[in-house]
């Protein structure tokens, strides 16, 4: 351009028509320059402004790496961490491994274990099989030795039995025989005979209830189990046994409380039981000089409590143990069978109860009688 | 034989107190009959009245048939006594014969043989009061003619031609 300016200015001398136009040609040229320097001017003033941002830009970018070291700090702390649980983590896959192997071989173990079990298990069954031939075996023995056990406290009752009958027998023959008297010294009045007659059906009346009694005793009935009053049975048992006990002046007292205990079991074999407690205290009191026997009973929550003591001299020390074994006995040859109290202890072992005796010394032996009660409703059927 | 004869009967059967009384006073008419249910009311009794005859149980209670009789014996020795024993008690039988007991009646009692039974040991009872009465008497007589005996024998030879003739 400036060649060309010098170019238009040598035309323009040359030439002073030419020159106007080089002057504005020229002046075209300047205002284009102008116009360059205002565009660059604002080009540069964009730079500034664009710097001043990249600065500032610059500054933000410097504090998000200080928070980004920050971070990576952070980062770092958390990465150790891991790392460490990553090290328990792994010690303790390592203990479940152990673990697991001590299980599967315990599994193993177990296994063994379950196969000897099974053989044990068919073993028990034939043994249970075997041990219920045995129990149902002894209890038809155990039924055997009751009944025999009553045949024989029957054999032992028969003397007083025999003067209890004898009694009422007597007297009616005496009544009747009055009757016919009067009949025969042809006495009108009707009322004396009668009377007479009376007295003497009274007296069958007694004899019946001892006979019907002794035959119920002596029967071989099947053994039920029924509720049945426990007093009832010390009554009947004490019916039995009361004439032998009045004669030999053995005093009798019965306190079973208020209640009335009602047991599951056998009326005839519980009865069989006291019996043979009542003749074993009447043999016990004999050379005493007092003769009582005491009947206590307790009732509590789901058995009942009996004790039966009499006032004689005891249980030599050491027998206690023995005196419920089967034929054993202090009595004289022939005088005990020696099973009485063995039957007493079965029967109370069969009605789920149990017995036993107390002999301090110096003092009558007592005998403790423990029952279970009849549940409540079967208790409530009964009534 | 007194005209009213007393008996007692102990026993400790209330029926057979009832019966045996009433048979008593049907067999054998205007006897007085009382009783007693006990050995010891028994004692009571004879303390204050001499019975003809007492019938007692063997078996009773308390004091029994035989210790009673024992005691008879000493508080009133001559009464007979007649003791009701069971059947087939022998051994009591002989021991109440033994303790002086004049006759036993088996139960169940017959009638007639107890009936028989207390009059023959009242009749015993009676002859044998008469015998002794007779004793004492021939007693007293003998001791009267020893006493003339000695009297005699006291004055001798006082009219010898008696003795001859």
């Amino acid at each position: 351009m400036p060649e060309t300016a010098t170019q238009e200015r040598q035309a323009a001398v040359a030439d002073p028509g030419a020159a106007v136009t080089a002057e504005q040609r020229l002046r075209a040229h300047v205002e284009t320059l102008e116009r360059r320097l205002r565009k660059r001017d604002d080009q540069r003033r964009a730079m500034l402004h664009i710097m001043g941002d990249l600065s500032e830009f610059n500054k933000r970018l410097a504090n998000q790496r200080k928070a980004m070291l920050h971070v990576l700090a952070d980062y770092e702390q958390d990465r150790r961490r891991l790392a460490r649980q990553t090290e328990r983590l792994d010690s303790s896959r390592r203990a479940l491994l152990h673990i697991l192997q001590d299980s599967h071989q315990d599994k193993l173990r177990l296994e063994a274990s379950r196969k000897a079990m099974i053989h044990i298990m068919g073993d028990l069954r034939e043994t249970t099989a075997e041990m219920q031939r045995r129990e149902q075996e002894l209890r038809d023995k155990q039924e055997q030795l009751v009944q025999a056990g009553k045949l024989a406290t029957l054999g032992e009752l028969t003397t007083g039995v025999a003067h209890e009958l004898n009694n009422p027998l007597n007297n009616i023959g005496l009544f009747v025989g009055n009757a016919v008297d009067l009949i025969e010294l042809a006495v009108t009045e009707k009322g004396q005979i009668v009377r007479e007659l009376g007295h003497a059906m009274q007296q069958v009346s007694k004899a019946t209830e001892i006979i019907s009694h002794l035959r119920t005793f002596g029967r071989a009935a099947p053994v039920s189990r029924e509720p049945i009053s426990l007093r009832q049975v010390i009554e009947r048992a004490l019916s039995l046994m009361r004439e032998q006990l009045r004669l030999r002046e053995i005093e009798v007292t019965v306190d079973l409380g208020p209640e009335e205990p009602v047991v599951l079991g056998n009326a005839i074999q519980l009865e069989q039981v006291f019996i043979n407690l009542l003749t074993n205290a009447r043999d016990a009191v004999a050379e005493a000089p007092r003769k009582a026997i005491r009947i206590l009973g307790s009732t509590g929550s789901g058995a009942v409590e009996v004790s039966l003591a009499d006032s004689g001299h005891g249980i030599p020390p050491g027998l206690e143990r023995r005196i419920f074994d089967p034929f054993f006995t202090t009595k004289e040859v022939g005088k005990g069978t020696g099973l009485g109290l063995s039957i007493t202890y079965g029967i109370i072992n069969e009605h789920g109860g149990t017995i036993s005796v107390v002999s301090p010394p110096g003092e009558g032996a007592t005998f403790l009688i423990h029952l279970p009660l009849a549940p409540a409703e079967t208790e409530e059927t009964s009534r | 034989m007194t005209t009213t004869l007393s008996v007692l009967i102990v026993d400790d059967d209330p029926a057979l107190l009832q019966a045996l009384p009433q048979a008593l006073r049907l067999r054998m008419g205007g006897v007085t009959v009382e009783t007693a249910e006990s050995a010891a009311a028994a004692l009571e009794r004879i303390a204050v009245q001499d019975y003809d005859a007492i019938v007692t149980d063997i078996k009773m209670p308390g004091m029994d048939g035989l210790a009673l009789l024992a005691e008879i014996r000493t508080r009133r020795p001559d009464t007979p006594t007649l003791i009701i024993t069971g059947h087939g008690e022998n051994e009591l039988v002989v021991r109440a014969l033994r303790g002086g007991a004049c006759d036993f009646i088996q139960k169940p009692i017959d009638r007639g043989y107890f009936v028989a039974a207390l009059y023959r040991a009242i009749w015993a009872h009676v002859q044998n009061r008469k015998a002794k009465d007779r004793q004492l008497a021939l007693e007293s007589c003998a001791e009267e003619l020893e006493r003339i005996v000695q009297k005699l024998e006291g004055e001798p030879r006082a009219v010898p031609g008696r003795a001859e003739s």
